[in-house]
């Protein structure tokens, strides 16, 4: 398949459908516990116990946020000092050049707006979106993954048996199974 | 538990249920989105047309207030703040019910936020546009105002005044519009995939598509996802609550009489959140209609909505009880004067009393169940909520700065027919950004629809109300 095309190795997956939320957890539950990696599940909305059901681990979203939280307000804090005491003080009305309660909203605002940036830009960073075209796209049914439909793919490795996984995918509820194949752009 | 002779018919004290009739996630998905692929009506035309001939007073006011400057304007000493000012205040005020609703009542986990949460996020987005407009234009160069208002290094050397309110205003009103729109696109992403999914042409296949950012409903996304959604949720609760506190600084932290108090951050939030209440209902109440949304959008929604118009109505009743009681209490003349004197009977007074009636008195019918539960009602004092909301910034702004310290110094204010226009021009620029959500996008956030409705079908703790037991 990949002679004469720059050593091009198409990639390989089984989309499985499943009947229901419950059923989706269940089968993708004894999947990977068959021993397969590369799990992953699609589904319109998302489901109780997705976590556990695929064995993710500790989402990494708070951790960013609240680095970017400390991020903002530090930012905030020190640009304000920088420029109001060190850089260029001014005198009005006998302020002090520090004058921490007037430095408060915008070191919140700033804090505010670098972690809300940071969760948002963290998670499509995250998730590799956007990505306009993943192979799981190939399947027709795909599209019901995002309007009705409970999917569950696997990716294959290279010298995976396709016939052995769409059985043991096919034993594990089911409803339909398919192998689709990465086309070559 | 039924009697023998039991009538068929509704139980007054069961409430209503928060998605009507019996459904699936298809019939959800394809009812949500009928109304996007459905082509534009006669109505929408109408109001489309009627919104774009707002829009363009909005540039004839625009293009003359650039080219001859802002004294176009009605504003002069000692009412050197005027229109540009309220409609700011009010617009921004507008805004806040769709953060309150899409983010305080995610964390307060209250279910019947799914079927309005949307279409409150698209008015926050539209009304902070509008918002925006004012501060940029007042400046007379809008071209400058970002080396004026924004920290750079230039080579005047001189940065912003940090100790003022007006430059705490520039950090949180851009921050709130930022967050807005990652908070609103980031809600959409799995209902633009839905989009995707079910376009009719390979063309709006391809838009919808490249919109929706190659989402593929993935387990490992969700699970991040949720994450992010929740705390932008969380980090807006109390940007909402900072940014109309700021906004009340803008006056609260200067000496003028009827401006100068502590009571103004919570009144002004209180106020925000029942200004941009109402307008959600003066929107919703039409759109659930024409575009058959009724049965994610029923009478338990409105219901609530009015309760909380009800209450933040009566938070802000106090607040106007509270500024007079402390201008008898503090014993200052020119505070007494200008809330007893010139507020109740002075030239203004018609404005001030129009207020008390639309913000004291109308919510006051939201006591009785039948006007709740009447589209007709709730429309109409919507409406008048957002007129008082807006003689609330008036006497304010104006009738405060009209009276002040000094006899000599005052003067009458009257707006001129640049400011008037600016203003139904920015209805016209909310109108028109509005009805182009609604075309393009779906109202109601389907994606929570379905999730909603799996949890009130599988929940057997959660009833169809949403309530738990």
């Amino acid at each position: 398949m990949s002679s004469g095309h720059g050593g091009f190795v198409p990639r390989r997956y089984v989309v499985a459908e499943f009947a229901d939320g419950a059923a989706l957890l269940s089968g993708t539950k004894q999947v990977r516990e068959g021993g397969y990696k590369d799990l992953d599940t699609h589904t319109p909305y998302p489901l109780h116990g997705l976590e556990d059901a695929l064995g993710l681990k500790r989402p990494k979203i708070p951790t960013i946020v609240l680095c970017g939280a400390i991020a903002g307000a530090f930012i905030a804090y020190s640009m304000i000092y920088f420029m109001n005491v060190l850089d260029w003080p001014i005198n009005i009305g006998n302020r002090p050049p520090h004058s921490p309660p007037a430095n408060i909203p915008i070191t919140f605002e700033l804090a505010i707006l670098l972690a809300g940036g940071s969760s948002f830009f963290g998670f499509f960073t995250l998730a590799k979106l956007p990505r306009p075209y993943h192979p799981i796209f190939e399947s027709e049914n795909f599209t019901r993954a995002s309007i009705d439909a409970f999917f569950l793919s696997v990716e294959l490795p290279e010298d995976g048996d396709a016939d052995k996984a769409l059985a043991a995918i096919r034993a594990a509820g089911a409803i339909g199974v398919e192998l689709v194949t990465e086309s070559e752009r | 538990m039924a009697a023998p002779n039991h009538v068929d018919m509704p139980d007054p004290l069961e409430p209503h249920a928060l998605i009507e009739g019996k459904h699936t996630d298809k019939t959800i998905n394809d009812s949500l989105l009928h109304h996007v692929w459905r082509g534009a009506g006669k109505g929408w035309w109408l109001l489309f047309g009627v919104a774009v001939s707002m829009l363009g007073l909005l540039g004839v006011a625009l293009t003359w207030t650039l080219y001859k400057g802002i004294g176009t304007w009605g504003n002069n000493i000692p009412v050197g703040w005027a229109f540009g000012i309220i409609n700011f205040v009010w617009w921004i005020g507008i805004g806040h019910a769709g953060t309150l609703i899409s983010a305080i009542l995610l964390l307060f986990q209250q279910k019947w936020r799914t079927s309005i949460n949307r279409f409150a996020e698209a008015m926050t987005l539209f009304a902070v546009i509008c918002a925006l407009l004012f501060p940029l234009i007042h400046t007379g160069r809008p071209w400058f105002a970002a080396y004026w208002l924004m920290p750079y290094p230039s080579v005047q050397g001189i940065w912003p005044q940090f100790k003022s309110p007006l430059t705490w205003d520039v950090f949180a009103v851009s921050t709130y519009f930022t967050i807005s729109l990652l908070f609103w696109f980031l809600g959409l992403v799995p209902d633009l995939a839905a989009l995707r999914d079910s376009s009719p042409s390979k063309t709006k296949r391809m838009i919808y598509g490249l919109f929706a950012m190659g989402w593929r409903g993935s387990g490992r996304h969700w699970a991040e996802y949720k994450w992010a959604y929740v705390l932008l949720a969380g980090l807006s609760t109390p940007l909402v609550l900072s940014v109309h506190t700021i906004v009340s600084f803008d006056f609260a932290v200067s000496v003028i009489p009827g401006w100068h108090t502590t009571i103004f951050p919570p009144y002004f939030v209180a106020g925000a959140v029942f200004s941009g209440f109402a307008m959600v209902l003066t929107w919703m109440l039409p759109a659930r209609h024409f575009l058959g949304l009724k049965h994610v959008v029923t009478p338990k929604h409105l219901e609530n909505m009015a309760k909380v118009m009800l209450v933040t109505g009566m938070m802000v009743t106090y607040g106007y009880v509270m500024e007079h009681f402390i201008a008898w209490y503090s014993g200052n003349p020119y505070e007494a004067g200008q809330f007893f004197l010139v507020r109740w009977r002075g030239p203004m007074a018609p404005v001030f009393w129009l207020m008390v009636t639309c913000n004291c008195v109308v919510p006051q019918l939201y006591w009785s169940k039948r006007v709740r539960h009447s589209v007709p009602m709730l429309w109409v004092t919507s409406i008048l909520i957002n007129v008082g909301m807006w003689c609330e910034r008036f006497n304010i702004v104006v009738t405060s700065l009209h009276r002040d310290f000094i006899p000599s110094k005052w003067e009458n204010y009257a707006p001129t027919w640049v400011d008037i226009c600016l203003f139904i021009g920015t209805i016209g620029l909310f109108s028109t950004l509005f009805l182009l959500f609604l075309k393009f996008v779906p109202a109601v956030a389907l994606t929570e629809v379905k999730e909603l409705r799996h949890e009130l079908a599988h929940d057997p703790t959660v009833d169809s109300a949403g309530e738990t037991h």
